[in-house]
């Protein structure tokens, strides 16, 4: 079998040139991997858009054309939830990624002692599952939990706070599990940029008399800006789709104040009659949202 | 000689493959899932040992599935017409039961003409597993609302279980203060942002979200607006606390902060495992609403019914099975209630001795005999198809409503809300 299809490649090569030779096989290289993304990412994405042209409940699905977008801009749920996910986005994202590129400065100090210590301990958030953190979040900020009986006992609270029963702070707790799973997975792709970055200019800059402020500013930023982008990227895209976190912490509630888009396609398809078709339209519009988000990053972030 | 082997042994393969599936096909296998080691699966063994001394060709395979996976498969497999992988028998939630039925049609076996004689089931179970006139599920485990009290703690403030017996809330709200302020102990606890509760005092009144023609019944429902007070005025006099989730509600009751709780008589399971308060509980009915015309003291919460799936190879010998056992066996509901107090609405189990034992941890009351009388007097409601969307509605409603939004302007956006799932 692998014989032969080896003889079929020379007989190939024959008759080309050797660039084009290069060329086949590099192709022959790339056409397993390319089914493989093609059936399991691009075909699904397709039916995806197919089903969100169907319309009706359960099993009963007939083509609607774009009945189901238009019911998205009237739908008060889908409007909420998209809020609900732009507030953890534009609160989240900045307060993570910065965090994470000052903690790896800062442990990318080779004076640092205990410096593989602080490293793992600040990744390890990220090898938990999501939903025992989220547990254990709940718990630790319930009524009567860690957080508020520590607050009290240093005299910062005189009244516990009621974090999973208010809006803002149900969803500052989201945004503070949120940091808290994710800053060390950014933070070692900073690392991983950083120790690329030659010393020898940290040390002409010194020389020249740059402050800590104008490396980190003029040479650490933008030498790192292609890894800035692609964690930017990664972050917008997980926080858009969201799910575990606010389902085990906060099941949605106060009234909806931390439902997220994925939660109520969760509720369309499982727990509400349920409608595919519609179900699958919401995860199309967050489709083209994170696209078009990625997109204007690239295109802000990306100077070739 | 590599090639021949692999072949051999693929033919191996092959063979073994089509010798089991002639065995499978000459005795049935009949797939269950369910959830609950100690109480629904634990009740399907125990049934099908019964039905296996009859029809010993028949094998009763139970499979633990958690239900959310339960709906989640069912909804999947369904849609995508993929049947093969779903089992003969599911547990379902009543409140889904309809839903189901209507979303996919044609999915779940018609039981009507199955000689199930279902009126030997309570009225409201009946009700609730019937979609247009025809029988889709065998009830199964009694949901009836029980008000479940600390005597101990009413004995402090003078109180009685009698006197917390056949009440109106406004009794309840009275006795309860003043318990609370002789005692400390608030009576309910409940878990915020769900409408557990106060789904069971809306049933109680024999009203629900829906209307009779099936549109939503939330902003004219004045029995919603009587409930929505009345918790409110619960929670304002401190006899009702809220918690944030399951674990803190049940261990509100475990620990001894809260003196009771009101939920369907299910939650009996949770209550006996303490050790040190037996002796001390008692159960009753829940008090009614004396304003509310058709208001009873008895109401419903949970419970779930045993469902025949249509894509079965052999739906006959699945309905026959629940037949024999589930609707036809006193002997299956002797055993089970003893060990798992797995409480059924079969109604001629009612009558059997081990329904009428009393029960040491409730201070000696005949409390099986008790919720199978409150079970018969439960009001019938049809939950309907959109039940799940008008009760994440209200919830969300009442939550505004206690964070300080107007009772009117938060129901009103409720039923707008559940009007535009239900378009």
């Amino acid at each position: 079998m692998l014989n032969s299809t080896i003889k079929k490649i020379k007989s190939y090569k024959k008759g080309f040139s050797i660039n084009k030779k290069h060329k086949m096989i590099g192709w022959f290289f790339v056409i397993p991997g390319a089914l493989l993304i093609f059936s399991f990412y691009f075909y699904p994405i397709i039916r995806a858009f197919i089903l969100s042209l169907q319309g009706g409940v359960g099993s009963n699905l007939r083509f609607a054309g774009l009945a189901n977008y238009k019911r998205l801009l009237q739908d008060g749920l889908f409007k909420q939830s998209m809020f609900n996910v732009f507030i953890y986005l534009i609160l989240q994202v900045p307060i993570m990624l910065s965090l994470a590129l000052i903690l790896a400065g800062i442990l990318n100090d080779k004076t640092l002692k205990f410096r593989s210590f602080f490293r793992t301990a600040i990744f390890v958030p990220c090898a938990t599952s999501l939903v025992s953190y989220a547990i254990i979040f709940r718990s630790m900020f319930a009524l009567d939990g860690f957080v508020n009986t520590l607050l009290m006992n240093l005299n910062i609270l005189g009244e516990p706070i009621n974090w999973l029963g208010g809006a803002w702070t149900a969803r500052l707790l989201i945004v503070i599990g949120l940091t808290w799973r994710w800053t060390g997975y950014n933070m070692i792709f900073y690392l991983a940029g950083l120790q690329n970055i030659d010393p020898a200019i940290y040390e002409a800059a010194k020389i020249d008399g740059a402050s800590a402020w104008d490396r980190m500013t003029k040479i650490t930023i933008p030498i790192l800006k292609p890894i800035i982008l692609l964690t930017t990227i990664m972050s917008t895209n997980g926080t858009l789709q969201i799910f575990d976190e606010t389902q085990n912490l906060t099941s949605g509630g106060p009234a909806n104040a931390t439902l997220s888009v994925s939660q109520y396609i969760y509720r369309l398809s499982f727990e509400y009659v349920p409608r595919f078709g519609y179900a699958a339209a919401i995860a199309f519009v967050v489709f083209i949202i994170v696209a078009v988000l990625s997109f204007m990053q690239l295109k802000v972030g990306d100077e070739r | 000689m590599k090639k021949n082997l692999t072949l051999m042994f693929l033919m191996l393969v092959m063979l073994v493959g089509f010798s089991t599936m002639s065995f499978a096909q000459e005795d049935a296998t009949i797939t269950v899932w369910c959830w609950d080691p100690n109480f629904n699966i634990y009740a399907m063994e125990e049934a099908a040992d019964i039905y296996k001394d009859t029809n010993p060709d028949v094998t009763i395979d139970v499979q633990e599935v958690a239900w959310e996976d339960i709906q989640t498969r069912l909804s999947t497999s369904l849609s995508a017409n993929q049947t093969e992988d779903l089992p003969d028998i599911v547990l379902m939630q009543d409140n889904a039961l309809i839903k189901n039925v209507s979303s996919f049609p044609n999915a779940f076996y018609d039981l009507s003409d199955s000689n199930i004689d279902f009126d030997k089931f309570a009225d409201f179970k009946v009700e609730l597993t019937t979609v247009d006139g025809r029988n889709y599920g065998v009830p199964f485990d009694n949901g009836a609302a029980i008000n479940a009290m600390r005597v101990d703690v009413l004995e402090e403030a003078g109180y009685t279980i009698e006197d917390f017996t056949d009440i109106t809330w406004e009794e309840f709200i009275e006795k309860g203060s003043d318990v609370r302020e002789k005692t400390g102990k608030p009576l309910l606890s409940a878990l915020a942002g769900e409408s557990d509760l106060l789904m069971v005092m809306l049933q109680s009144t024999g009203n629900w979200l829906f209307d009779d023609s099936g549109e939503p019944y939330i902003t004219e429902n004045e029995a919603l607006k009587e409930v929505i007070r009345v918790y409110q005025e619960l929670l304002e006099k401190k006899i009702l606390v809220q918690v944030n989730d399951w674990d803190q509600y049940i261990s509100s009751f475990q620990s001894g902060t809260v003196a009771g709780t009101m939920n369907g008589a299910w939650i009996i399971g949770s209550i006996v495992p303490v050790e040190e308060q037996a002796g001390d509980w008692r159960i009753t009915n829940i008090p009614r609403f004396g304003s509310i015309e058709g208001a009873t003291n008895y109401s419903s919460q949970g419970g779930s019914s045993w469902m025949v799936m249509a894509s079965s190879e052999n739906p006959e010998v699945a309905a026959d099975f629940l037949n024999q056992t589930f609707a036809g066996s006193k002997k299956l509901y002797e055993t089970i209630l003893p060990s798992s107090g797995a409480l059924a609405t079969y109604l001629p189990a009612g009558d059997s001795e081990v329904y009428n034992e009393p029960h040491p941890y409730f201070g000696g009351q005949k409390i099986y005999s008790d919720i199978t009388d409150f079970a018969s007097e439960v009001p019938r409601v049809k939950y309907g198809i959109y039940n799940y969307e008008a009760r994440d509605a209200v919830s969300t409603a009442i939550t505004q409503i206690m964070q300080g939004q107007d009772m009117m302007d938060s129901l009103e956006e409720a039923q707008s809300t559940v009007e535009f799932q239900m378009w």
